[in-house]
């Protein structure tokens, strides 16, 4: 059996999922017996052209060269698979408004500033993903999971758990209703082991809002303890721009 | 009668130590409010691995261990999760765990029948807890350790609180009459509080994670990196999106209000029509652990309100 050509890209963002990649180790190794990766700037000196089987892209576009590169990579790939927040759902490039931007370019950079950049939005906004591997930065047993389903022809599924199960199991203290302090985790996929309540952080949701969350029910348990800038913060930091959310606000 | 000191209690632990693995639940809660089903039924299990093409391994599990420390709800819980383990088949799983393990209770009133375990120690209020030996296998761990067990002279208990809250006093009260609470929460079924818990209830799972008896599961295959293919089951909820779906995507509860009410439905009516109880212990726990702070009292006082109001007007 040929081994599936797999691509990986980046565009604007902190490149630490690619990192995550390169932390698999001896796992990286097993899956490349499996995979040929035909090109990486990031892990290899190997920058084979398309068409691709599979192509993992991390970041988002801000550039129409970005945007033009991202459709080109969708023509040219079977699946294509968002990696980490920032490519699943534009994550930290996609907190500011983008009406908010000018006033921003203006302060940090004097009005001679003449940006180039287009708004951060998810890859899902200008072509189809077939899969994201969530998580700011992701988790490395979720990229194998991911390749391990596709290998084995399977379609990756996202998990219907909340981050609740896996804060349960790191045997927390539950923040909303111990702490009394604001907590995304029961709208947020699990799989990244609880990582942020468990070192004393909240849940931000980076790992991607659950299958059928209750949104609006969470907001609405939210402002019995904490005040509506605090809540639209929490909601913004990872899901400006994620439908779900927003509608959940209405 | 049979006692140890309070002072013994750590020393006796430690013993057991050389030979089980001892956890020890008065620590609870440091575990997030998972219950000791976990030990018995982990939140994530693997149950079949194959290797190499014709060959399938079942799991095996032989550790031997304690669960030290179990309330008398918890004790509850655990005797008739055995019995849904039991009943129709024996959960092979489950009960690897189950056999391999002492549960040890720590209660504060000496119950008419013992509610479960392998020995439990009944709190004197004099610093010393009274042994009852419940299981063979609880009666030769008592003889082997006996060295910190002492025979004294029968007394009455000294302790006035036997440590229940009044919210699990006042649920277990409306345990009691099982069939009116199953034909109650039948009856409920288009009551308009399931229409507020699906704008309250955040379908996390928490409540069914934390509950002592919930013990609904789902199971994953995969085939890893090195060809191993393997099966697990893990918990699920109800109220979980993928809980009632099934191949082709059809979901038999595509709402939080149908997703919650079959929690409901499970506990006390299903329960008491399989197994002549509700499938509850009045532990508190769904409550106290809520992030939505949904409390099954309140809506139980509910329903069983209207409930007996329509049963008077027919
Ligand atoms: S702290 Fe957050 S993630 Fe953990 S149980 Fe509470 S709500 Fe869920
Ligand atoms: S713990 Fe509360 S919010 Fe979560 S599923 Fe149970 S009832 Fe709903």
């Amino acid at each position: 059996m040929t081994k599936p050509k797999v691509a990986i890209y980046d565009f604007t963002d902190c490149e630490g999922c690619e990192v995550k990649l390169v932390s698999l180790r001896e796992r990286l190794l097993l899956l490349e017996n499996k995979i040929d990766i035909v090109n990486w700037r990031l892990g290899q000196e190997r920058f084979d052209a398309g068409p691709y089987d599979v192509t993992i892209i991390e970041g988002t576009p801000i550039t129409d060269y970005e945007v033009d590169l991202l459709k080109d990579l969708r023509k040219n790939s079977k699946v294509l698979i968002a990696l980490g927040a920032c490519a699943a759902l534009a994550g930290v490039p996609g907190i500011m408004p983008e009406k908010d931007r000018k006033f921003w370019y203006e302060k940090i950079y004097t009005a001679q500033y003449r940006p180039r950049g287009v708004d951060a939005v998810p890859l899902s906004a200008y072509v189809p993903i077939d899969f994201a591997i969530h998580g700011c930065p992701v988790d490395e047993d979720e990229v194998v999971k991911a390749m391990e389903e596709l290998l084995s022809g399977k379609t990756p599924t996202y998990s219907g758990n909340s981050t609740c199960f896996d804060c349960k199991q790191a045997g927390n203290k539950c923040r909303i209703r111990d702490e009394e302090k604001p907590c995304l985790g029961p709208i947020t996929q699990a799989g990244c082991k609880a990582i942020c309540v468990t070192g004393g952080s909240p849940c931000y949701g980076c790992f991607g809002i659950r299958k059928e969350a209750n949104i609006s029910a969470l907001i609405k348990k939210l402002k019995t303890i904490t005040d509506e800038k605090t809540i639209e913060r929490y909601l913004t930091m990872f899901h400006s721009r994620t439908k779900e959310v927003n509608d959940g606000k209405k | 009668m049979l006692v140890i000191n309070e002072n013994k209690i750590a020393d006796f632990l430690k013993a057991l130590e050389k030979e089980y693995k001892v956890y020890d639940n008065r620590q609870h809660p440091p575990y997030g409010g998972l219950t000791a089903k976990k030990y018995f039924f982990p939140p994530v299990e693997e149950t079949f691995v194959s290797e190499k093409k014709g060959s399938l391994k079942t799991t095996k599990f032989a550790e031997k261990f304690v669960v030290f420390g179990l309330s008398i709800p918890q004790l509850e819980a655990l005797t008739y999760l055995d019995e849904i383990m039991t009943k129709p088949a024996e959960d092979f799983f489950y009960w690897q765990r189950r056999g391999n393990s002492i549960v040890v209770g720590l209660i504060k009133e000496e119950p008419d029948a013992l509610p479960g375990g392998d020995i439990v120690f009944v709190d004197l209020g004099d610093g010393n807890f009274k042994i009852l030996k419940n299981t063979e296998k609880g009666e030769e761990l008592i003889k082997k350790y006996k060295s910190y067990f002492a025979e004294v002279a029968d007394a009455p208990s000294k302790v006035t609180d036997p440590g229940m809250s009044e919210w699990s006093k006042t649920m277990r009260d409306i345990l009691l009459d099982a069939e009116l609470l199953a034909n109650a929460v039948e009856w409920s079924k288009n009551h308009k509080i399931w229409e507020e818990m699906a704008t309250t209830c955040l379908g996390c799972g928490v409540c069914t994670y934390v509950c002592p008896i919930c013990h609904c599961f789902s199971v994953e295959d995969k085939i890893d990196l090195t060809g191993k293919c393997s099966r697990c089951r893990k918990w699920d909820a109800c109220t979980l999106p993928d809980f009632a779906k099934i191949a082709g995507g059809h979901d038999f509860r595509p709402t939080i209000k149908e997703r919650y009410y079959n929690w409901f439905y499970h506990k006390f009516v299903r329960g008491y029509k399989e197994y002549g109880k509700p499938q509850c212990v009045g532990c508190g726990h769904c409550k106290k652990y809520c992030p939505a702070s949904i409390d099954i009292l309140e809506i139980l006082k509910t329903i069983l309100g209207d409930y007996k109001k329509s049963q008077i007007q027919i």
